[in-house]
């Protein structure tokens, strides 16, 4: 079987200006935006569950014009900085998908439970940022949406090669592509201008011990992969579970009693999130 | 109080109906020739200056050129009244900011001269970093506060080791620092007061904002926990786990200086007599100085004579 050119690929990548979102984002925010007395905290926090929306302020936050490139990747950084009236514009202009797959929302799910996950690890651990963290939670799978959207026919075919092979989707997608989805979510991260340790943890989370200046965060969202794929929150692709990297696990140093009070408070917060999103 | 307009023209027909068209919206002053109304508008510049333009006069041209030639007056707009048949295709000898037909005063004047007064209003000097208006506008916003006897809260910021910070990353990333500190400031104030607040940059790391005295405090709070948030991010990982830089103090001597703090003093018209906008702006500078004696980001709100008088 013929895959996917990394040419082909790249010029793709390169041509993405925003991502869509999924309908019901796009129903909340409708509602959020018409509110007359709007918070920079409520907007931060409804910006911060959705990938598509965090990479769009992302994205302008980091952007050459406004003068902060490569510096901010905690969305409530960005939305102070950028101000109340350019993020409600910034929203207004956001898409949909046009054709909306199962998949699709699915990959949501699975990326807004692994930012979860990801900020309570990065809590645990007494990083100085959670919020940086649970972005590349966020994050972290945006190449699988990008590789769903450009190259629909193909990625289905990787999900189904997953399924009946019994493999995990970054190995199914070596047969289709010339690069996997962790990588194609880097290039997008790295042409926007993304920080550093940003697009580290994206194009590694799959392969931590390969990072360099984002370690820690790399071996967390490695890890809250795992975790939100194993409570068969959302679906990332597969039916199965990769393994978890032996150093990377062993670098955090998490203890018996860490991991159950992680696994409680994910409870707690998986619950609380549904309420955000079906309010 | 009415803003001034003056009307220069030899002709006294287009004086009067110049007069009769704008004298209801503002005050008129009305000159014969463009050096005798010289005097009167650098001694008390206008809100906008319509000049009757005779193009072969060039005791007109040369004296609009003049004064649009000087940095003072360079935002005064003036508007020419040109002849029906002139050719008005070249500005470069004539420092006019719009023109209107001699056939057109009755139907367009007014709105011509209210457009150019609110334009050049808006028109304010920014500072091309942070893109926020300078000490000119600053002063005329406290002025005009000031005048119109408004109770206003005055709040003064600078950072704290921000010159080590330059000398150890270089002035680029400076820069990025005085941008997220101006953004935070206009962002955080406009957010929790959209109508009658003001941000401005005086300069390298001092910033100004005005707002209602029971709004201030919270908005001070929280532009110091963005601060502290969102800074220790542009520095090098290093060096922000150590808390420090290695740098040189003002004597050049190698030193440890910690991570950037922003100190806010704060004052307000209830707690003192101004009426002069130096005044106010030198008694936030003083509580600023107080601020900066506190180890880290906080502000001081010099509100003790409003405490008297509730106590
Ligand atoms: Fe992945
Ligand atoms: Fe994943």
């Amino acid at each position: 079987m013929s895959s996917v050119d990394l040419k082909i690929m790249r010029g793709k990548v390169e041509n993405i200006n925003a991502l869509p979102t999924i309908p019901s984002t796009l129903k909340r925010l409708s509602v959020l935006i018409e509110k007359p007395k709007i918070t920079l905290d409520e907007i931060s926090r409804f910006v911060a569950n959705d990938p598509a929306l965090a990479t769009k302020v992302l994205k302008m936050v980091n952007s050459a014009i406004y003068g902060f490139p490569g510096r901010i990747s905690s969305v409530s950084h960005a939305i102070m900085l950028l101000g109340l009236n350019v993020v409600k514009g910034l929203l207004l202009g956001v898409s949909v998908f046009e054709i909306m797959q199962k998949s699709m929302l699915g990959l949501w799910d699975h990326s807004v439970g692994c930012a979860v996950v990801a900020r309570l690890i990065a809590v645990k651990k007494g990083l100085k940022e959670p919020d940086e963290v649970s972005v590349a939670g966020l994050l972290h799978d945006i190449g699988k949406v990008i590789l769903l959207l450009e190259f629909s026919k193909e990625y289905e075919s990787a999900m189904e090669d997953a399924q009946t092979q019994g493999v995990i989707i970054s190995e199914a997608e070596k047969d289709h592509f010339a690069e996997g989805h962790a990588n194609v979510g880097a290039w997008l991260a790295e042409k926007w201008c993304f920080p550093r340790n940003l697009i580290e943890v994206m194009g590694n989370h799959h392969r931590p011990q390969l990072s360099r200046i984002a370690q820690t965060e790399t071996a967390i969202v490695h890890l809250s992969d795992i975790i939100i794929r194993a409570r068969g929150v959302g679906f990332a692709g597969d039916n199965s579970l990769p393994v978890i990297n032996a150093a990377a696990f062993e670098m955090l140093k998490l203890t018996e009693a860490d991991i159950k009070e992680i696994l409680k408070e994910m409870e707690n917060s998986l619950e609380e999130t549904e309420d955000i999103s079906q309010a | 109080m009415k803003k001034t307009v003056v009307i220069v023209s030899r002709d006294v027909v287009l004086s009067n109906i110049a007069t009769r068209l704008l004298g209801n919206l503002y005050t008129i002053v009305t000159f014969s020739s463009i050096l005798s109304a010289l005097d009167y508008i650098y001694n008390s510049i206008p809100s906008l200056v319509v000049v009757d333009v005779v193009l072969d006069d060039t005791a007109v041209t040369d004296g609009i050129n003049n004064l649009k030639e000087d940095p003072m007056f360079r935002q005064l707009p003036i508007l020419g009244i040109l002849a029906d048949q002139m050719i008005a295709d070249n500005f470069d000898f004539l420092f006019i900011d719009d023109y209107l037909r001699k056939s057109g005063l009755e139907n367009e004047l007014q709105g011509r001269v209210t457009l150019g007064i609110l334009r050049s209003e808006r028109v304010v000097e920014i500072n091309p970093l942070t893109r926020l208006p300078g000490n000119i506008s600053i002063n005329r916003q406290i002025q005009e506060r000031l005048d119109k006897k408004d109770d206003f809260a005055f709040a003064y910021a600078d950072l704290d080791h921000f010159k080590p910070f330059n000398d150890r990353y270089g002035f680029g990333r400076g820069d990025e620092v005085i941008r997220i500190t101006g953004r935070l400031i206009l962002n955080i104030v406009k957010n929790r007061q959209r109508e009658n607040s003001f941000v401005g940059h005086v300069g390298g790391d001092d910033f100004i904002f005005i707002m209602s005295p029971e709004l201030v405090g919270d908005a001070s709070q929280e532009i110091i926990d963005a601060f502290d948030q969102i800074v220790p991010a542009i520095y090098d990982a290093e060096d922000r786990e150590a808390g420090a830089i290695q740098s040189f103090d003002r004597q050049g001597n190698a030193n440890a200086f910690p991570i950037m703090n922003i100190s806010i003093g704060i004052t307000d018209t209830l707690s003192g007599r101004f009426s002069h906008y130096g005044e106010i702006t030198e008694a936030a500078a003083e509580m600023k100085k107080y601020a900066k004696r506190f180890k880290g980001s906080c502000y001081r709100y010099n509100r003790r004579q409003a405490a008297d008088e509730e106590a």
